[in-house]
């Protein structure tokens, strides 16, 4: 999965990443790994066939047929589920150590680390737009408590209007939206151009005002080593007058 | 029931589940905001949600219901089969393939979907016709309705194969779409979708005197002078048309088609003249109700529209199963 084949370059272990999912794009070496298939109910023949003595899956359960049927073959497995930072943290620690990167990783996380503090002291004082993370339109998916992407937000000087609910990835209406009133909605690139083409989506005061901000979802969308960069964008998003 | 009761009530049931539909909602608004909204005073978010989000979603569900039950009664009486309905004779799946296809291409705009729909029910109800030409040399009602089955199944597959490498997001929102939603209604597709129950729904009312005879057996229309292929080709081609306009506007909604026609002939209506229309109000309250449940039930999430449909369907199926065995 992307957020792990990002760590595993970042700590130095790329060079034996011997597989990956189609979605794991960073960085430009990463891409010249082979492509093993999905992360969820991976094929276990294209992972065995790499010959890997670790695989990293999403833990989940529709995993865990597959973590069983790749331990039986002898393989390692960690699952991982990496939905707040702190759990970036344990997860960079934990591949760390499996890899006998351990120093690498502590690195790693530390320089996230700072790179939010960094961001956090800089929005610190400043007004607190409300923000609406569009994630998808159909059903319409936000960010919720429980991703790190509310972290993010938080650290960047927003404020999520979901952050009341605690799953990562709610699904909500869009009539509760135009309730919740937001100041800025933040989409990718195609999902903005979308709300800014929709009929319905103009009951939301923000989408009438042109507050619909495009974010780079290949950036900001991984639990990775690339989060400290991802608050820095949204800061400046949220913010351009005051962060660079 | 006599009969002009049975119109005044399906009128002001209707009326009431619309004017439900439109005061509730996730956003809990007081009747005297309601109103004030829908004179286009007050709050301009409650404006908004009243005339922007409700009064279009109220009236896409009531054309869907409306068009999925005279499709549904044309399809049963002109295919003398109790248990017909778009659902399971394909044209909903054929379209449900169409659309799919299209969100995989990365067509999810509400202008591009219901042509790739379109194209995928057109598809079903020409595989359809075929296979009950080659297998009965004409158009038995029976094999087209095993055509039909066979059809959905092979819909099914191909949606799983369509999606089988594809990023969760756009797995989520194909799935969400064939288990049917109102949720994306606005006028431009409201407009569209009157328009085409209008004007299926008038040329099977134009047609309800073969229905009738249709719904007597082949034998009978022969008798009677009507050439029972060709008249049962027409109703099935533009019944299953208009079941697929609903599919492009609101997914796949289950059901409706093989519940309402039962409840308006329960009231004593039988000739097509009068039960088709009597089904279009019947469907519209059904699925206004349905997507009420579907908003309310559980917030700020939305259930899917057609597992709402599907949970009143399923028992009602198989009770006419069983008074049918």
């Amino acid at each position: 999965m992307p957020a792990t084949t990002e760590l595993l370059f970042a700590i130095g272990a790329g060079p034996r990443v011997v597989g990956r999912t189609p979605w794991d794009l960073w960085s430009d070496s990463a891409r010249r790994v082979a492509d093993v298939g999905v992360g969820l109910r991976p094929n276990i023949e294209a992972v065995l066939a790499r010959r890997p003595d670790l695989v990293l899956l999403y833990a989940t359960g529709e995993n865990r047929a597959a973590a069983q049927a790749l331990r039986a073959a002898g393989v390692a497995v960690i699952a991982l589920r990496i939905d707040r930072v702190e759990d970036f943290r344990r997860a960079a620690r934990l591949i760390g150590m499996a890899t006998g990167d351990s120093a690498r990783a502590a690195a790693v996380v530390d320089s996230v680390d700072r790179t939010l503090a960094r961001v956090r002291s800089r929005t610190a004082g400043l007004p607190r737009p409300t923000v609406f993370w569009h994630v998808w339109d159909a059903p319409i998916i936000t960010i919720a408590r429980g991703s790190f992407l509310d972290e993010l937000l938080t650290i960047a000087g927003g404020r999520n209007i979901y952050e009341d609910l605690s799953q990562p990835s709610p699904q909500v209406s869009l009539e509760d939206i135009v309730r919740r009133d937001p100041d800025v909605i933040l989409a990718g690139p195609d999902g903005a151009a979308r709300i800014r083409a929709s009929a319905t989506w103009r009951s939301v005061r923000a989408v009438r005002e042109g507050h619909v901000l495009v974010v780079d979802t290949s950036l900001i969308g991984h639990p990775s080593v690339r989060m400290g960069e991802a608050a820095t964008v949204l800061a400046h998003l949220l913010h351009p007058a005051v962060v660079q | 029931m006599k009969r002009p009761i049975f119109w005044v009530l399906a009128v002001a049931i209707l009326a009431v589940l619309m004017i439900l539909g439109v005061s509730w909602g996730t956003v809990p608004l007081t009747p005297r905001a309601v109103l004030a909204a829908l004179a286009g005073h007050g709050d301009r978010n409650a404006i908004e949600i009243v005339r922007a989000l409700r009064l279009p979603r109220v009236a896409l569900a009531a054309l869907v219901g409306a068009g999925l039950g005279v499709s549904g009664a044309a399809l049963q009486g002109s295919l003398r089969n109790a248990l017909a309905e778009p659902y399971l004779l394909g044209v909903s799946g054929g379209a449900a393939v169409g659309a799919v296809i299209g969100v995989a291409l990365g067509f999810s705009s509400a202008i591009a979907l219901p042509l790739f729909a379109f194209a995928g029910a057109a598809a079903a109800i020409a595989t359809a016709i075929l296979i009950a030409r080659a297998a009965g040399g004409r158009a038995d009602p029976r094999v087209l309705l095993m055509a039909g089955v066979i059809i959905g199944a092979f819909a099914n597959a191909a949606i799983m194969v369509v999606l089988s490498g594809a990023p969760a997001n756009t797995m989520r929102s194909a799935l969400w779409w064939m288990m049917g939603s109102a949720a994306a209604a606005d006028w431009p597709q409201v407009a569209w979708l009157a328009g085409y129950t209008v004007l299926a729904g008038g040329a099977l009312l134009w047609f309800s005197r073969d229905i009738d005879i249709l719904a007597l057996g082949e034998e009978s229309a022969t008798a009677l002078g009507v050439d029972a292929e060709r008249a049962g080709r027409r109703v099935f081609l533009v019944s299953s048309l208009l079941a697929a306009a609903t599919v492009a506007a609101a997914g796949l909604v289950g059901f409706v088609g093989l519940v309402v026609p039962h409840l308006v002939r329960a009231a004593g209506i039988r000739r097509h003249r009068a039960l088709l229309p009597g089904a279009a109000l019947a469907g519209a309250s059904l699925v206004v109700l349905a997507d009420l449940v579907a908003r309310v039930a559980h917030p700020p999430a939305e259930l899917p529209l057609g597992a709402v449909t599907a949970l009143v369907g399923v028992p009602f199926f198989l009770v006419q199963l069983r008074r049918l065995s």
